[in-house]
């Protein structure tokens, strides 16, 4: 008897079975139908292929990065170093300039930039050389040029603001010897630094270090809805660039990467190698260094790895912070034989 | 001179186009010029770049959010994340939303069971908006099993308490005059509580919707639709009569429960769809007990009148019976317009019955709307939903 009412309650039901689709579709809006002729890959992110997943997807095509290959080779790649000659002048032109860069795909930041770019370019100089940097804000606010590093007060870029389409050249040492940071230092500090102002210093000691394949990684963050939280993390200012274009090396020769943190709201940022280790230098100064795979860095704070891979393959780099690591912040070495 | 007063109404008629002529015109030019008037007076906030997420649907390894643009300037998805990290994506329609177009963002993920989830959806200037998910569960698609699960469950928190609660009938034919116009009194007071809930119920989903699909007006629209549409029915079933009375104020007060239970239903099949609700035995049977003051309520006007067992079945079924089809819809369909919406409906219905009801215990009790019977009545009716709403709550 239940059994009978039971297949009477389907038999009943069955013309209605349909129904709920129907509702579906008239309320929706979103035909299921269409949904099937449309499930193709219309999305800024493609896929690799349907069986890889997670960051076996986030490698090459299918890494969510803006750009061309050779698009960040100026901050990637520093300047030559040049030999010790005390006295030497040392030219450099920044200007601020507001421009909109697409630091993820189809997301549009409006940054505040030294010469276009987040970071800025890398200054380089060796210790004792006279480095001159020419600064034009061609922003629309005041802005000045922090750099850390041993220098009179009056080049310190605190107290002399420069107003936009002004100008001031700063003069100074350049002392000491190591790896440095350079920051606007107009109020409020926040304000001035998140968009973009800021980028790599690098001191090279008397004594020139050993030749090396040079990288410049600069850590930053960005909050792109105004709540005081990052919602995109990067090395050098586009999210996932590294992955989508391995930086190359080869396997034995020495690779030296400048490292810092510049970013805002975070308390600290970090660096995770796969598969080797290396060491680091705080603050690229001192005899002092450190054998690991992982350095933390709260902002401001720089150092220098060197390392040499022990294997070719692919290895992976992030923040080992997960959430940076999966908002953008991580890249792979291609190491060859 | 009859002619020229002919052409003289005709002329002022014509004269009621005017306006309208000189609107379009006006609004003509505006819109080649507004932006100049308002640039007299600064410049525009940029837009929100909010996006409205309307429904996030959990299935195997994948999830698929429905977005609306709620704003009138283009919104373009750039980005998606889940629970802070960034996944890749398609979407199952354009990347530009105009205002008020809808797309759906399917993201391949291995999402885990009883966990919150957070998605965010980022616009192309980098505002993210995020929907949480208290508990992912699996959303039920449609299906031969869950239809009729869904079917059970309308049928228990609807039809089966409306139904227990009108075998109260042969024991309210015994009770004296007083008793009944008290009972006619509690009938009242429980629609004034189901009212006042939908009522409220409306204007706080309303208040989730995107300012341009409606606001409170949607709710005012839904309540004098309703509350009219009753008078009306009122009205044919007496003939003409002033106040329902019998079988027919048991038909009114059926319609107007049956249409909240309809929108009690689709807040079920929704909450219980997209994993804001436990939907254990326990809420069930806080439905059942909550209901079955409904059937009293109707069985209370058809005392003195003669009423078949297929009648009252079928006052069973006018009562109950929305509850099914409101799981149905919320179950399977999106219906964050459709649910203010019914709630509104079911709120002007419900007032309006009381009203009616009103009207009919002023005439048949003793004493009139103003004796104790009535008072007390009305009170306990209002004290019971609330007691047994703690059962739901």
């Amino acid at each position: 008897m239940a059994k009978l009412t039971r297949r009477r309650l389907l038999c009943a039901t069955a013309p209605f079975a349909a129904a709920p689709l129907g509702v579906k579709l008239a309320l929706g809006g979103e035909a299921e139908a269409a949904r099937h002729d449309h499930a193709a890959h219309r999305t800024a992110a493609s896929h690799r292929g349907s069986v890889a997943s997670g960051h076996a997807a986030m490698i090459g095509e299918g890494a969510p990065a803006v750009g061309g290959p050779n698009d960040l080779d100026a901050l990637l790649h520093p300047p030559k170093p040049l030999a010790h000659r005390p006295g030497r002048a040392r030219e450099y032109t920044l200007v601020a300039r507001d421009v909109e860069l697409e630091i993820a795909p189809g997301v549009f930041f409006p940054a505040w930039t030294y010469n276009g770019t987040v970071p800025g370019p890398v200054i380089r100089a060796t210790e004792d050389d006279l480095l001159r940097v020419r600064f034009v804000n061609a922003g629309a606010h005041p802005h000045t040029i922090h750099f850390h590093g041993i220098h009179p007060t009056n080049m310190d870029g605190v107290f002399e603001i420069v107003g936009p389409g002004q100008e001031l050249t700063y003069e100074f040492p350049a002392r000491p010897a190591g790896f440095h940071v350079y920051h606007c230092h107009a109020t409020p500090l926040k304000q001035h630094i998140h968009p973009g102002l800021y980028g790599a210093f690098i001191v090279d000691p008397k004594e020139a270090r050993e030749p090396a394949r040079e990288l410049v990684m600069v850590m930053n963050g960005y909050d792109t809805d105004g709540d005081g939280e990052n919602n995109f993390y990067t090395v050098n200012g586009r999210t996932f660039y590294y992955a989508r274009y391995p930086i190359r090396a080869r396997k034995g020769e020495l690779v030296r990467i400048y490292l810092a943190n510049l970013t805002e709201f975070d308390l600290v940022n970090s660096f995770h190698l796969h598969a080797d280790f290396f060491r680091y230098q705080p603050t690229g100064t001192g005899e002092h260094w450190e054998y690991t795979d992982t350095v933390m860095q709260c902002q401001g704070q720089r150092g220098v790895l060197e390392l040499r891979f022990a294997h070719a393959g692919t290895f992976m780099f992030h923040a080992h912070q997960s959430e940076f690591t999966e908002l953008g912040w991580m890249g792979y070495f291609q190491v060859e034989e | 001179m009859e002619a020229g007063t002919a052409a003289g109404e005709l002329g002022w008629r014509l004269w009621a186009l005017v306006p309208i002529v000189l609107l379009a015109l006006a609004v003509a030019v505006v819109v080649s010029q507004g932006d100049r008037v308002v640039d007299l007076v600064g410049g525009a906030p940029p837009p929100a770049d909010e996006l409205d997420v309307r429904r996030v649907e959990l299935r195997h390894g994948e999830i698929r959010a429905l977005v609306r643009n709620p704003q009138r300037e283009d919104v373009t998805i750039a980005s998606v994340t889940v629970d802070d990290a960034i996944v890749p994506f398609t979407l199952d329609g354009p990347a530009t939303l105009d205002r008020l177009r809808s797309t759906t963002v399917v993201v391949p993920y291995d999402w885990v069971q009883d966990e919150p989830l957070a998605i965010g959806v980022t616009t192309s200037t980098g505002i993210e908006t995020t929907h949480e998910i208290a508990a992912a569960v699996l959303t039920p698609q449609p299906g031969a099993r869950g239809f009729v699960g869904y079917g059970l469950i309308g049928l228990l928190v609807g039809v089966v308490p409306v139904a227990l609660g009108l075998l109260w009938l042969p024991s309210l034919r015994r009770a004296g005059a007083a008793w009944l116009a008290a009972f006619m009194a509690l009938t009242a007071g429980l629609l004034t509580f189901l009212g006042v809930e939908a009522l409220f119920e409306a204007l706080e989903l309303q208040a989730g919707l995107p300012p341009s699909l409606g606001g409170p007006g949607l709710v005012l629209l839904g309540l004098a639709a309703s509350a009219l549409g009753m008078t009306f029915l009122s009205v044919r079933l007496t003939k003409g009569r002033v106040g329902a009375s019998g079988l027919a104020l048991a038909l009114l007060v059926a319609i107007g429960i049956g249409v909240h239970n309809l929108g009690e239903g689709l807040a079920i099949g929704t909450s219980f769809a997209t994993g804001e609700l436990q939907l254990g035995a326990f809420l069930v049977i806080g439905f059942m007990i909550h209901n079955v003051t409904e059937g009293l309520g109707i069985a209370a006007p058809a005392t003195r009148a003669r009423v078949t067992l297929v009648q009252l079945a079928a006052l069973a079924l006018i009562a109950g019976a929305p509850a099914i089809l409101g799981t149905w819809i919320g179950g399977y369909a999106t219906n964050d317009v459709l649910t203010p919406l019914f709630f509104a409906l079911a709120a002007g219905a419900a007032l309006q019955v009381v009203v009616e009801v009103g009207r009919y215990v002023a005439r048949t009790a003793p004493g009139g709307l103003r004796s104790g019977w009535a008072v007390g009545g009305y009170l306990a009716g209002i004290a019971a939903m609330w007691a047994t709403g703690l059962l739901v709550g």
